[in-house]
C-alpha cells in the first residue's frame, strides 16, 4: 500500500469509461512538488546560516580572538602565528570570502594540534557518533511506541487505574535520570560489579559489545519519555471518530490498532521523533564522555576545552548542525509519506 | 453521538485549578530542594571543602557516601553543590524564558514581514540540539559558570519564543481578541491584558520543563568539563570526579546521581501536575449492555428490529438519559426519531448499533435485529454484516491517516471474507452507485482530498457495501450544507428503496424527518412523547404533545420526490 502516488492520476478502468470533463480525483503530485522545492530552498537558506554561525564563533570571541586563543602564557610570535592561521590579520569582508571558498571545497583549515585538515579529524569521529545515535533512535522509537500504545489501549477510559500508576510512575523516573549518570549507572552495574561488559571503548574489545552500554544509556530514557507521550497521544486518537467508525465495522483488535490507530500515531510520534533525536545527538555528545566513546563529543570538548582548536570546532559544529538538518528533512519527507496533510504545512 | 458529561463540564462555569498528587509531590520535593540549597552551604561548608580527611573512603557510618580524592565528604559536597546547581539552572531558565517570551511576543506584535522572518529565524534556532548551540556558545566564551549558565540560557530561548509566538497566534485568532481588536483596543494593552494572562498555564509547564532541561544540561556540560572549574563545583564536576574512580569506589557517584534526578524529577512532577490541573480527567466507568424482565411493549412479527424498554444511565452519576424507549422497524422502513440535542436520541441508537459510549450502561427488555439477540453474545462478523452506520460529520468520521481504499474495505475483507480485488469491486460499484466521479481515483485519495458532501456519498457506499439489514444515519446531514443536504437525502431514499434495508434516521430537524422517513418518534428528555405513523399527513391537527406542535410550528416543509435521481428536493 504504498501512499506516494507521485505518478499521474488513475487511469480510468477496464468497465468505467470516463466521459470527458468529468471532474478527476486529485493525486498529490501537485503537493509532493511544492513540498519538496520549499524544503530545498529551506535547507539552502539553512546551510547558509550554517556557514556563518560557524564563521563567527571565532569572530565573536571576546576581546583580541588571536590572543585568547593563543593562551595566556602564549608569546607573541604565536599569536601572530594563530592570528596568521585563521586569517585574523585580514579585513573581515576578506576572511568571509576566504571561509567561504574553503568551506565549498571542504576546507576549514588544519587543526592546530593535529596538523591535518580539521574535516578529516572530525569525519573520522562521525560514524562512532552516528552508529549509537541512530540505533538508539530507532530502538527508542519502536520501543516507546509500542509500550505507550500498549497501555494507552490497556488503560483507556480509566481502565487498570494501577497501572496508569505503575507506568506513569516508573517511566517518570526513568526519563528523568540525566542520559549520563544513566551511563554511569550502567557502567557501575554491568562493567564494575557483573563484569560482563566493557566499561569503556577500546580497540581492545568488539565494537558491538563496546556499543551496547551507550545504547542502552541513550535509548532508555528517551524510551520512556516517548512512551508517555504516546501514551497520551493514544487515549486522545481513541476518541476520536473514526475509530468509533472502525469500531462501527467492527474490526478486530489487530486491525484497529495496527492499521486504524498506529498510522495516525506516527504522525505525533516522528514529528517528536525529529525533536528527540537533535536532542539525543546532544546527549551522545555528552554520554560519550563515560565511555570514552571516540565520536565527536570527544573531539569538540577537546578541542574547546584543551587545544582551543578552532578550525575543528568550526568543522565539528558544522557537520553536527549539517546532521540535524539532514535528519529533520528525512523524517519531514516519512511524515509527508504517511501522512500527506503534513506536505501543506509552512515549515522549515 | 455526544457524551452529555463533557457537555455538562464544558458549560460549568469558569475552570476551576484541580490540585492533583503529582503537584503536590513536585512543589514539596522543590521546597526540599530549595532548603537545602540555602541551608547546606551554611551548615556544612566547611566539611565540604576542607581537606585533611580520609582519601577516597567507601561507605562508612561517618561518611556514607564516601570521601573524594582529597579526603572530603561526598554526602556534604553534593548537598552544597545544591546551592550553585539549582542556581545556575534556575538563573538560565529565567533568564531564557524572559528573553524568549519577549522575542515571542514582540514577533507576534511585528508587522506582517518582519514576523514572518521571525517566526522563520525561531523555526531555524529550534532545529538545532540544545546541546549544540551551548557548545557554541561555550567555544566563544570559553568555560566556567557564568559562561555555562548563559549558552543554556541563550540556547533554550528559541524554545520559548516558539511557544510563546504559537500560543499568541492562537489566541490572536480567538474571538475575544477579535473583538478587542474591533472595539479598537491598542496592540499593546491587547497583548498584556488578553494575551499573556493567558499563556501563562502553557508556559508555567514550559518553564517546568526548561528547569529541568536546564539543570541536566549544565551539569552535562560540567561533567565533560566546560562548566564549572576547580574549585567551584556543582553536581556535574562531582559526578566527573565520581567517574574517573568508579572501578575502585563507585558509592561516590551515588550523591551526584541521587541528586540530580531527584530534582530532574521534581520538574517533571511538577510540569506534569500543571498540565493535569489544567485538563482534569473524568471518571468513567466501562459502557454495559444487560438485559432486564418485563412485559414486552412491542408486538410485531414482521420487524426487522425491535427495540423493547431501552433505558441508559450514566455510569458514574446514575442520571437517565434514555428511560424506557421502545420501537421497531420493518424491512425497508425508515424510521426517524427526532428531538433536540441531549434528548437521548442518538444515545438511543448507539444502544442499537452496540457501540454504546463510555461511562454509560444501558439495559433492555428486548433488542432483535433479524432474528439475533443483540442483548447476547453476537459474534462481530454478524454485527458487521447486519448493521451499518453513517455518523454526522464525514470530516472527522473517516480516519485521515488512511486511503478511502484501504479503510473502506477493511469491514469486507477482513470481516465478510471477501478478497482485496473483490472487496475493492464491490466498493466501486457502491461509488458509482452514489455518483461519485471517478471512483477509482477516489480509492487512492485520502479523506481530505475530498468535499464534505463526496465524504458522506462514500460513507454512505461503504455503509451499504455489507447489504445490511439496518443502516444507522446519525444525523448524516447535520454538518453539510444546504443543498448537499438534499443530495444526501435523495440518495438515501433511493438505495432505502432499491435494496429495502430498514433505516433508523436520527435528526434534529423535523422537515428533514418528515421528508425520508415513513414513522417518526418525537424524543424529549430520553422519552417518547409522540408516535408518528401517518407522516404524509403530518399537521398541527394531528399531532397532540406540545413539543411536536411547537417543533412543527417551526420547521418549513420539505418533501423528497423519489421517483428518479435527478430530482430536486423542494423546501
Amino acid at each position: 500500500m504504498s501512499t506516494t502516488s507521485t505518478e499521474t492520476p488513475s487511469a480510468p478502468g477496464p468497465g468505467a469509461p470516463l466521459e470527458p470533463g468529468a471532474p478527476r480525483a486529485a493525486s498529490l503530485a501537485g503537493a509532493w512538488r511544492r513540498f519538496l522545492l520549499r524544503r530545498a530552498g529551506g535547507l539552502v537558506v539553512n546551510l547558509a546560516l550554517l556557514v556563518l554561525v560557524t564563521f563567527l564563533i571565532v569572530q565573536l570571541i571576546p576581546g583580541d580572538p588571536a590572543t585568547a586563543i593563543a593562551g595566556e602564557n602564549a608569546t607573541l610570535a604565536q599569536v601572530e602565528l594563530v592570528r596568521t592561521q585563521l586569517g585574523l590579520d585580514q579585513p573581515v569582508i576578506v576572511q568571509l570570502g576566504q571561509y567561504l571558498l574553503g568551506v565549498v571545497q571542504g576546507d576549514f583549515g588544519d587543526s592546530f594540534r593535529y596538523r591535518v585538515p580539521s574535516l578529516d579529524v572530525v569525519g573520522a569521529a562521525v560514524p562512532y557518533t552516528m552508529t549509537i545515535t541512530v540505533v538508539s533512535v530507532v530502538l527508542l522509537l519502536v520501543i516507546g511506541i509500542a509500550l505507550g500504545m500498549a497501555v494507552g489501549v490497556a488503560t483507556r477510559g480509566d481502565r487498570r487505574r494501577w497501572l496508569d500508576l505503575a507506568f506513569t510512575g516508573a517511566t517518570g523516573v526513568i526519563s528523568s535520570v540525566p542520559t549520563y549518570v544513566f551511563a554511569t549507572g550502567l557502567v557501575v552495574v554491568f562493567a564494575v560489579t557483573l563484569r560482563i561488559l566493557p566499561p569503556a571503548y577500546s580497540p581492545a574489545y568488539d565494537f558491538g559489545t563496546a556499543a551496547i552500554l551507550p545504547i542502552a544509556a541513550l535509548t532508555i530514557g528517551g524510551a520512556c519519555s516517548v512512551a508517555r507521550i504516546v501514551r497520551r497521544e493514544t487515549a486522545v486518537i481513541l476518541e476520536q471518530d473514526y475509530m468509533r467508525t472502525a469500531r462501527g465495522w467492527r474490526l478486530p483488535a489487530l486491525s484497529l490498532y495496527a492499521k486504524h490507530m498506529l498510522p495516525n500515531l506516527l504522525t505525533t510520534a516522528l514529528t517528536l521523533a525529529g525533536i528527540i533525536l537533535t536532542a539525543l545527538l546532544g546527549s551522545a555528545l555528552i554520554t560519550e564522555a563515560v565511555f570514552a566513546w571516540p565520536g565527536l563529543g570527544g573531539v569538540i570538548v577537546q578541542a574547546i576545552a584543551i587545544d582551543k582548536d578552532y578550525p575543528v570546532i568550526r568543522a565539528a559544529v558544522f557537520v553536527i548542525g549539517l546532521i540535524s538538518l539532514v535528519i529533520t528533512l528525512v523524517i519531514d519527507i516519512v511524515l509527508g509519506l504517511l501522512d500527506p496533510r503534513t506536505l501543506g504545512e509552512q515549515r522549515g | 453521538m455526544a457524551d452529555p458529561t463533557t457537555a455538562v463540564r464544558a458549560a460549568g462555569g469558569p475552570r476551576t485549578f484541580a490540585w492533583n498528587p503529582a503537584l503536590v509531590i513536585g512543589l514539596v520535593m522543590l521546597g526540599v530542594i530549595a532548603i537545602v540549597a540555602v541551608a547546606a552551604p551554611l551548615a556544612m561548608g566547611g566539611q565540604a571543602t576542607g581537606i585533611g580527611g580520609t582519601p577516597n573512603l567507601g561507605s562508612t557510618p561517618e561518611h556514607p557516601l564516601g570521601t573524594d580524592t582529597l579526603g572530603r565528604d561526598m554526602l556534604a559536597r553534593t548537598l552544597v553543590a545544591t546551592q550553585s546547581t539549582v542556581l545556575m539552572a534556575a538563573i538560565a531558565t529565567g533568564l531564557s524564558a524572559a528573553a524568549g517570551i519577549a522575542f515571542g511576543v514582540a514577533v507576534w506584535l511585528a508587522p506582517r514581514r518582519i514576523r514572518e522572518i521571525g517566526l522563520r529565524a525561531i523555526e531555524f534556532a529550534v532545529s538545532y540540539p540544545t546541546m549544540l548551540v551551548a557548545i557554541i556558545v561555550a567555544a566563544i566564551l570559553g568555560q566556567g559558570v557564568v559562561q555555562v549558565v548563559i549558552a543554556i540560557a541563550v540556547a533554550n530561548i528559541a524554545g520559548f519564543a516558539r511557544l510563546t509566538a504559537n500560543l499568541a497566534a492562537k489566541i490572536a485568532s480567538s474571538e475575544y481578541v477579535s473583538t478587542a481588536r474591533l472595539m479598537g483596543v491598542p496592540a499593546h494593552r491587547i497583548a498584556l491584558r488578553h494575551v499573556l494572562p493567558n499563556m501563562a498555564e502553557p508556559t508555567l509547564i514550559l518553564i517546568a520543563g526548561a528547569f529541568s532541561g536546564a539543570l541536566v544540561e549544565i551539569s552535562g556540560l560540567s561533567f565533560i568539563g566546560l562548566g564549572a572549574q576547580t574549585p567551584a563545583f556543582d553536581w556535574g564536576t562531582l559526578l566527573n570526579d565520581g567517574l574517573s574512580k568508579i572501578a575502585v569506589n563507585p558509592v561516590v557517584i551515588l550523591g551526584p546521581a541521587v541528586a540530580l534526578t531527584f530534582t530532574s524529577l521534581a520538574a517533571l512532577l511538577v510540569g506534569d501536575g500543571l498540565a493535569a490541573a489544567a485538563n482534569p480527567r473524568s471518571n468513567t466507568t466501562r459502557a454495559r449492555l444487560e438485559r432486564i424482565e418485563g412485559e414486552p411493549a412491542v408486538q410485531d412479527a414482521d420487524a426487522v428490529l425491535v427495540a423493547d424498554g431501552i433505558t441508559v444511565r450514566h455510569g458514574v452519576t446514575g442520571r437517565t438519559l434514555v428511560d424506557d424507549v421502545s420501537f421497531s422497524i420493518r424491512r425497508g422502513e425508515v424510521l426517524g426519531i427526532v428531538g433536540e440535542s441531549g434528548s437521548g436520541k442518538s444515545v438511543t441508537a448507539s444502544v442499537v448499533g452496540r457501540l454504546l459510549g463510555e461511562g454509560l450502561s444501558a439495559s433492555a427488555r428486548r433488542l432483535q435485529l433479524g432474528g439475533t439477540d443483540l442483548l447476547g453474545r453476537v459474534p462481530e462478523r454478524t454485527l458487521a454484516e447486519k448493521m451499518a452506520f453513517v455518523y454526522q460529520d464525514p470530516g472527522t468520521a473517516l480516519n485521515p491517516a488512511l486511503i478511502l481504499g484501504i479503510q473502506l474495505s477493511d469491514v469486507l475483507r477482513i470481516r465478510l471474507r471477501h478478497s482485496r480485488r473483490g472487496a475493492f469491486g464491490i466498493l466501486l460499484a457502491g461509488f458509482r452507485a452514489v455518483k461519485l466521479t471517478d471512483p477509482e481515483g477516489r480509492l487512492r485519495q485520502y479523506p481530505h482530498q475530498l468535499s464534505g458532501g463526496m465524504k458522506q456519498r462514500a460513507m454512505i457506499a461503504s455503509a451499504m457495501s455489507v447489504k445490511p439489514e439496518l443502516l444507522i444515519a446519525d444525523e448524516p446531514t447535520t454538518a453539510l450544507d444546504v443543498t448537499v443536504q438534499r443530495e444526501v437525502l435523495t440518495l438515501l431514499k433511493r438505495l432505502n428503496e432499491e435494496s429495502g434495508t430498514a433505516v433508523l434516521f436520527i435528526s434534529h430537524d423535523l422537515g428533514v424527518v418528515r421528508a425520508l422517513c415513513d414513522r417518526v418518534l418525537v424524543m424529549k428528555d430520553g422519552r417518547i412523547v409522540e408516535r408518528i405513523d401517518d407522516v404524509r399527513s403530518l399537521s398541527q391537527e394531528t399531532v397532540t404533545h406540545p413539543y411536536t406542535k411547537q417543533l412543527l410550528a417551526a420547521t418549513p416543509v420539505v418533501s423528497v420526490p423519489v421517483a428518479a435521481d435527478q430530482d430536486e428536493v423542494t423546501a
